[in-house]
């Protein structure tokens, strides 16, 4: 179909992804057909879009999840390229008396080899998803076992954390705190945040606060959080939760909004 | 992208190393749980691994076609019915910001600062619709809905949003 006003309008939808399943087929058919406005309409919103994305507040990405990837793909390309034939497959046959027989020799030859090779390589794929699921439950376990065994650490502590006058009684906050293993369990009820906001997790250490992420609390606002390197750099003092604009404090070394809990580290 | 369609894993690791923060950001916004984020970045870039001759250059650049990847999965996760159970029975916690690299830290918050700064000079209504659109997997339709405006003018405001942004952002925060 040739360009028209309104596949300007669909090129908004397109970059942002919230077109319906018809219009989004109906769309790409049109730009499959080449229409050069539209594309240089997409490449134009495509990048505000984008910017949309950089507004986010920035995560450092779990450093597991590379390794676990990148296992994942060598495998994967390490049996693409055992399932690639290294050998030419046939040889012209050279012109000698019973060449048919020579010929049809060959045939049984190139067939066995063609099954064997891909018999083989349908071994090998399976052999490499196996180890990469293998590799992923290794892991998994391997942190249950550390985590069963958090519960029982001698030097584990309990921290109840206390309203501030910013704060409320509905919100109640109980941090266990291993300082060997450098892991915490935060068990957290009624922190459904008002809206605009959101409930931060922070330790406070001798050089200051230092963020422990936001907090996202399931629908009846309650949280059971698991964290691992607390105080890795410096002992925890105290935990405190302060109430943020939506997505979290600027910086995640000092509390925007106030503080609402509060709760000292024993000795 | 070249590369990867030629199975180099270390291209793979180089884009890994370039996108995967700004990614799994995206997606953690969506999802709002930490291992279920990991979870859907994981699967994010195994896709981009074997989809990368699905790449086409003339519809935007490489990083927009990421995010795209990673918004994607994250709100088919958000919709599935096994989400919204570990959602309800389970809870997380947005890990902290990075910290490891001052430089890289300062310079990846100004730059958000800034886009932040000017989502916030759009009008409200751009500003929800746009949102609503990227994080929360509404179609249109569906924003029409949520926000009380026929259809027509929810397009309408969606491009003219995108356009502003465009005009109120430095270039180079554009890569």
């Amino acid at each position: 179909m040739a360009h028209q006003d309104e596949h300007l309008i669909l090129c908004a939808g397109f970059v942002v992804g919230d077109l319906s399943d018809e219009e989004r087929r109906l769309f790409e058919a049109h730009l499959d057909e080449g229409c050069a406005v539209c594309r240089a309409e997409i490449e134009r919103l495509g990048r505000a879009a984008y910017l949309v994305a950089s507004a986010a507040p920035i995560h450092r990405a779990p450093t597991a999840v590379r390794a676990r990837v990148l296992d994942a793909v060598r495998a994967e390309a390490a049996a693409d390229r055992a399932s690639r034939p290294t050998q030419p497959l046939a040889m012209a046959p050279r012109r000698r008396p019973l060449a048919w027989a020579w010929g049809a020799a060959a045939l049984l030859a190139l067939a066995a080899g063609v099954w064997h090779w891909r018999v083989t390589a349908d071994i090998e794929r399976q052999l490499a998803a196996t180890r990469s699921e293998v590799a992923a439950l290794e892991a998994k376990l391997h942190i249950e076992e550390e985590w069963t065994a958090f519960w029982s650490a001698p030097h584990a502590r309990e921290i109840r954390l206390e309203p501030t006058p910013d704060g409320s009684k509905e919100l109640v906050a109980k941090v266990t705190y291993d300082p060997d293993s450098k892991r915490a369990v935060v068990a957290l009820s009624n922190f459904t945040p008002p809206a605009g906001k959101d409930y931060q997790l922070w330790a406070i250490t001798a050089s200051g606060p230092a963020s422990l992420g936001v907090i996202r609390a399931d629908g009846a606002g309650n949280a059971l959080i698991r964290l691992t390197d607390v105080g890795a750099a410096e002992a925890p003092a105290a935990f405190a939760v302060s109430l943020e604009a939506a997505g979290g404090a600027p910086t995640p070394h000092a509390p925007a909004g106030p503080v609402v809990l509060v709760g000292k580290v024993g000795v | 992208m070249e590369r990867i369609r030629a199975r180099d894993e270390r291209a793979l690791a180089d884009l890994y190393d370039r996108h995967a923060d700004l990614l799994y950001s995206v997606i953690l916004r969506i999802v709002r749980g930490a291992a279920e984020a990991e979870e859907v970045l994981q699967e994010t870039w195994l896709q981009v691994w074997r989809t990368a001759g699905s790449y086409d250059a003339s519809r935007g650049a490489v990083g927009a076609w990421l995010v795209t990847v990673a918004r994607s999965r994250a709100i088919d996760r958000l919709r599935s019915e096994g989400s919204r159970r570990r959602v309800e029975s389970e809870s997380t916690l947005d890990p902290p910001a990075p910290t490891a690299d001052a430089a890289d830290e300062a310079s990846q918050r100004q730059r958000s600062e800034r886009v932040t700064a000017a989502l916030g000079q759009l009008e409200t209504h751009h500003r929800q619709v746009l949102e609503l659109a990227y994080y929360s997997g509404l179609s249109q339709v569906e924003i029409a809905g949520r926000v009380g405006a026929p259809l027509g003018t929810v397009k309408s405001w969606t491009r003219q949003a995108l356009l502003k942004l465009g005009s109120l952002v430095p270039p180079e925060d554009f890569s």
